[in-house]
């Protein structure tokens, strides 16, 4: 197996596999999915609410939020040392208080300790008039994609097969109708010869392959090869991401050996 | 002019609805929330160009484009929101 960085942002990575099956790939995408830990906004406890929106709407938008997550800092709370009473290690607090006109971004969200608090600072939770008060304290604890989307670190997380577009110089006679029809924009004439601009591209549409009346183009995908794109919501950064789900992959499988070695 | 401000505010089945921008796109996830109020002040240059006559500056797609809103998922969060808060504002 080889693994190239095509794209590396803090909160999107667009990656080459090679030598694989979709099914390795997929497992990967699952994880990222359902598996991978994040923290999030689980209790909320509402002092007063004077504002438009009901405290169930206020407490769904908070539980949105992303929140930056250590994942070395915290354990479960269901597994943590304290039994699920929520301790430091297992839950970080958040207060927010506002008054008066204007607007509640997340970013009013007060962290216990400075090293929590929140990034993406500019969601608007609700907006204020003049009278209107908001103040309540929340609790965020560690959890995963399967129990709910809010624990979802990762957002589409995606692969398709690496395109191979042949073209027959021979048959083609350079009539640029798929040039025209491409969605991407891939295709071009150069040293008058149709060529691809940019495989990675391709999303194998065929309408190339439709629109050619000779026959001179075909596409197909290289089952071995691919390209996994994915993006985070910011708790975690696209390698953290990446990372800890191939951890987390390889513990399953760790587990699974073991069981398989005491069967007989 | 009233009756047209109603329709305005209601969506295509007559429903008045998303009083503030959700949180994150419905169906892939991605946080969405903190780009409507940049997009809606730079769509309003637009207009304005538009309406003045001059070519503007930039178009919504280019707009969205730089957002970073790749998937119409999202963009369609962003361009088919009606902000109806400030509206409900006075009723607690």
């Amino acid at each position: 197996m080889k693994v190239t960085t095509l794209e590396l942002k803090p909160n999107k990575a667009v990656l080459k596999i090679e030598n694989t099956k979709p099914y390795f790939v997929n497992s990967l995408r699952r994880i990222m999915l359902s598996e991978l830990p994040k923290l999030a906004i689980e209790d909320v406890i509402i002092y007063d609410n004077t504002t438009p929106l009901f405290d169930e709407i206020i407490a769904h938008r908070l539980g949105m939020i992303p929140l930056p997550t250590d994942l070395k800092l915290l354990t479960f709370r269901d597994q943590c040392t304290c039994k699920g009473k929520g301790c430091p290690n297992c839950t970080v607090r958040y207060t927010l208080s506002k008054e008066g006109e204007g607007v509640v971004y997340s970013g009013d969200l007060q962290p216990e300790e400075k090293s929590w608090a929140i990034k993406e600072d500019k969601i608007p939770i609700v907006e204020l008039t003049k009278d209107q008060r908001l103040i309540l304290e929340v609790e965020a604890i560690l959890g995963r994609g399967k129990d709910h989307a809010k624990w979802q670190a990762v957002q589409a997380p995606a692969y398709k097969y690496y395109p191979i577009i042949e073209i027959d110089h021979k048959k083609c006679d350079l009539c640029k109708k798929c040039i025209e029809e491409c969605p991407k924009n891939i295709l071009e004439i150069k040293n008058k010869k149709l060529s691809v601009k940019d495989i990675e591209k391709c999303t194998l549409c065929r309408t190339c392959m439709d629109v050619c009346e000779k026959n001179a183009i075909t596409v197909r995908g290289d089952e071995n090869k691919f390209i996994f794109r994915f993006e985070t919501d910011g708790s975690l950064t696209a390698k953290e991401a990446l990372l800890e789900s191939a951890s987390i992959l390889e513990k399953k499988y760790e587990e699974l050996g073991k069981l398989l070695k005491k069967l007989k | 002019m009233e009756e047209e401000l109603e329709r305005k505010d209601r969506n295509h089945i007559g429903e008045k609805e998303n009083m503030i921008i959700p949180v994150r796109c419905f169906t892939c996830g991605k946080v969405i929330g903190p780009l409507y109020e940049e997009y809606k002040k730079r769509y309003e240059e637009y207009k304005k160009a538009v309406e003045a006559g001059e070519k503007p500056k930039e178009t919504p797609k280019q707009i969205l484009d730089d957002l970073g809103l790749e998937r119409y998922c999202c963009r369609r969060m962003i361009i088919s929101h009606v902000d109806l808060l400030r509206e409900a504002a006075p009723y607690e």
